[in-house]
């Protein structure tokens, strides 16, 4: 189903390219004309204030939010209004939550079959079968069982996680995972999402984490006021930012 | 098409027109009565003792478990002999009209729901309102009408529409125990004329007219006692209790 | 002071009355609760519908069929559509050449407006995040209606729908105003047959309020039932409601 409108050599095209994309609300600009090329297994972290666009930009990817300019590209894909390139993209693209967002009425395990069972047809004991390796990957094989009411907040992002991982997508977003959890919970979700990025697949991570962000980005971007103001290597973006704008937002949450 | 002489029409119209009159008479009597009922047994079976509290979800069961008409029927055809039971023989002499009847079976079944209202929002305020009151030295009486009930009601006020305007729609009911009111006086019309729609829906818009310009009342009046609220910030929980 | 005079004798030779008018009771809930179910459900995606051409008919719908008291209702079709020869006689007959068949109709339309006003408010309290969520996993509209907003609105709705429910049953009461002996038209026959205003009205009450709380009983069975994953009894309810008559 979804790799029929994909191009045959993956390798050649980036996962995310992104050109002059600018998404309005009403006469506000929250996306004004961002240009962004992801490689494929490439991980990057996207920081910035509150309100800079962030979530807008990472939701445009997957068409959460519906771009009013630009171009985005998603493996070789553009995405049009059409509902079917749309619906093609969103089996390639994974989304993690601030909130989790899990369903509240399906057990964790239940929550990780729903998208292959209704999208791939896949029976229940495929399902049940793919889920429970996902669960195993995130640690949490023994509260599949569970509903998300009696998980802990690191549990329940976790389960997200597997949840997104078991339409086995090539590119993983993620929109500040940890910052809705108690400081004890981060570790354990962040140190999933490293395990996740030693595994090759693409990731783009809204986060504050800055110990997460050196150990694992590639590349870290920096947004402001809609737009891309500063991007680099992790080293070199928290040791020597070039703009005024990153070194005061630095300043500010390492303090 | 239609066959209706001006002065035909205007006969029905005065009927409909008193009718309409009697239907809003039974309904705001039955509604007095219903929230007077209502917020005296909310208050009353706050109580802590076992039998009221007992007796309480009898009568709350009873009267929300069964239908208004057959309350109204059991009223109007047995009334006389249940006040000749509780009076003697004086009371067995009252005749029960099918208003009274409406007004006492309305007034009993919807004064359930108006106690359930007002149980519920008495115990959704914060517990420093009573200690507050209480610490002040302040007489029950007036702690009770100055502090306490303009709060529930305001708590109350939207499930208080609705019984408003649910029962609106069941005062309609009294007609079949012989009440001359606005849909008894359209059925007669339809009747005569052969013109159901006409008058059927004529009495429908006016229910449904009445009922929006008290909803839009209501609007205004929750709006106006909300910005008061605003102005006073309500302690966050209850707490601090 | 004497007890009511509840006359066993009396009672006793009407149960089979009783439970014949119980039965038509139970009939003219049952089929228009679920004609009534079923025609809400396109007239609340109407209702929700961003179309104004959509939207608005839906609305007067609701509108009309909920304000308008149920006895008129059941008065505008009967001695309206019913009396309409073209009606009777034609490919409609089994709706309007009946009391039966009127009733039906009145108290189905009167069930779908409210049930579109349930059905709406409780798609609405299902978080917008879950919907996203559900978008963002591939999940087309059709299933994400069916398997995520659909199961959780029912969760949300359903103490309204309960107490839509129970005011339904009561509001069957009037259907002997069209001829239809129903429960309360079989208490009425036998008031008027012995003039005893006690018995029959409340051996009929005893049957309507066994009738409802069995309703209520298999109402709370379901949502512990649905809510069996919650850590409290029910599923936090973002819009608290107010109990309904
Ligand atoms: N649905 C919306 N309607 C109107 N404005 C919005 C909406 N979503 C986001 N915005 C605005 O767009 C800007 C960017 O928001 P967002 O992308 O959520 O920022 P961030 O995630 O970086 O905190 C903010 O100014 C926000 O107020
Ligand atoms: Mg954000």
């Amino acid at each position: 189903m979804s790799p029929r409108t994909l191009p045959a050599d993956l390798a050649a095209v980036p996962a995310i390219h992104l050109a002059g994309v600018v998404k309005r609300y009403g006469t506000h600009r929250a996306l004004a004309g961002v240009d962004l090329d992801v490689r494929r297994g490439e991980r990057v972290v996207i920081c910035g204030p509150s309100g800079s666009g962030k979530s807008t930009l990472i939701r445009c990817i997957n068409a959460l939010e519906r771009h009013d300019g630009g171009r985005i590209v998603v493996n070789g894909v553009e995405l049009t209004g059409d509902e079917g390139t749309v619906q093609d993209i969103r089996q390639e693209v994974g989304m993690v939550f601030q909130h989790f967002n899990l369903f509240p009425h399906l057990t964790a395990l239940e929550n990780c079959m729903l998208a292959p069972r209704l999208n791939r047809g896949l029976s229940k004991a495929q399902a049940v079968k793919l889920a429970m390796a996902h669960l195993e990957r995130v640690h949490l094989a023994d509260q599949a069982r569970k509903y998300p009411a009696r998980l802990s907040g690191g549990q329940q992002q976790r389960v997200a996680i597997a949840r997104a991982l078991c339409m086995e997508p090539r590119i993983l977003l993620f929109d500040e995972p940890t910052s809705a959890l108690d400081p004890e919970m981060v570790k354990e979700v962040l140190g999933v999402m490293e395990e996740l990025a030693a595994s090759g697949v693409t990731m783009v991570c809204v986060t504050h984490e800055m110990g997460f962000a050196r150990r694992v980005a590639d590349r870290c971007v920096f947004m402001d006021r809609g737009e891309i103001v500063e991007e680099g290597d992790a080293a070199r973006f928290f040791e020597a930012p070039e703009s005024e704008r990153l070194r005061h937002f630095l300043a500010q949450i390492l303090r | 098409m239609t066959n209706l002489s001006p002065a035909d029409l205007a006969g029905y119209l005065r009927q409909l027109g008193e009718g309409a009159l009697i239907t809003l008479e039974l309904f705001l009597t039955s509604f007095a009565l219903a929230f007077t009922l209502g917020v005296a047994i909310g208050v009353a079976t706050l109580s802590r003792n076992r039998i009221i509290r007992a007796a309480w979800r009898v009568y709350a069961s009873i009267f929300m478990g069964v239908p208004s008409l057959l309350v109204i029927f059991l009223i109007f055809y047995g009334g006389s002999a249940m006040l000749g039971a509780v009076l003697g023989e004086f009371g067995s002499r009252i005749d029960i009209s099918p208003f009274g009847a409406g007004v006492a079976a309305l007034g009993i079944v919807y004064a359930a729901y108006i106690a359930e209202l007002v149980r519920g929002a008495i115990e959704n305020l914060p517990r420093g309102q009573f200690e507050g009151a209480r610490a002040l030295a302040i007489p029950p009486l007036i702690m009770w009408g100055r502090v306490i009930l303009p709060q529930v009601m305001r708590l109350a006020l939207p499930g208080l529409v609705n019984v408003w305007s649910f029962m609106l729609k069941e005062t309609p009911l009294v007609s079949l125990a012989g009440l001359q009111d606005l849909v008894a006086a359209a059925k007669i019309a339809a009747g005569a004329t052969k013109e159901p729609f006409v008058f059927f829906i004529a009495t429908a818009l006016v229910f449904i007219a009445f009922s929006a310009a008290s909803l839009w009342v209501a609007n205004r009046l929750e709006a106006r006692l909300d910005r008061g609220q605003r102005r006073a910030p309500r302690s966050p929980s209850r707490a601090e209790a | 002071m004497s007890a009511l005079p509840i006359d066993v004798a009396l009672a006793w030779e009407s149960l089979p009355a009783l439970f014949a008018g119980l039965r038509v009771t139970v009939f003219l809930t049952v089929l228009p609760l679920m004609i009534g179910l079923m025609l809400a459900f396109p007239i609340c995606f109407a209702r929700m519908s961003p179309r104004r051409v959509l939207s608005l008919p839906a609305e007067i719908f609701v509108v009309f069929f909920r304000g308008a008291p149920l006895l008129i209702l059941l008065y505008l079709v009967y001695y309206g559509l019913g009396q309409i020869e073209a009606l009777r006689e034609g490919p409609f007959w089994v709706l309007f050449g009946s009391p039966f068949g009127c009733a039906i109709v009145a108290l189905s339309l009167n069930h779908a407006a409210y049930m579109v006003e349930v059905l709406r408010g409780s798609l609405l309290a299902v978080p917008h995040g879950l919907v996203e969520a559900s978008e963002a996993l591939g999940i087309t509209r059709r299933n994400i209606f069916l398997w995520v907003r659909m199961p959780l609105a029912l969760r949300y709705g359903l103490k309204a729908y309960q107490n839509e429910v129970v005011s339904f049953v009561k509001g069957t009461a009037i259907v002997s105003v069209v001829t239809i002996t129903d429960l309360m038209a079989v208490a009425n026959a036998i008031f008027e047959q012995t003039y005893d205003p006690f018995t029959p009205i409340l051996c009929a009450a005893t049957f309507y309020w066994a009738f409802v709380n069995v309703l209520r009983i298999g109402f709370q069975f379901w949502g512990r039932w649905l809510n069996r994953h919650s850590a409290e009894d029910a599923v936090a309810a973002p819009a608290g409601r107010t109990v309904t008559p």
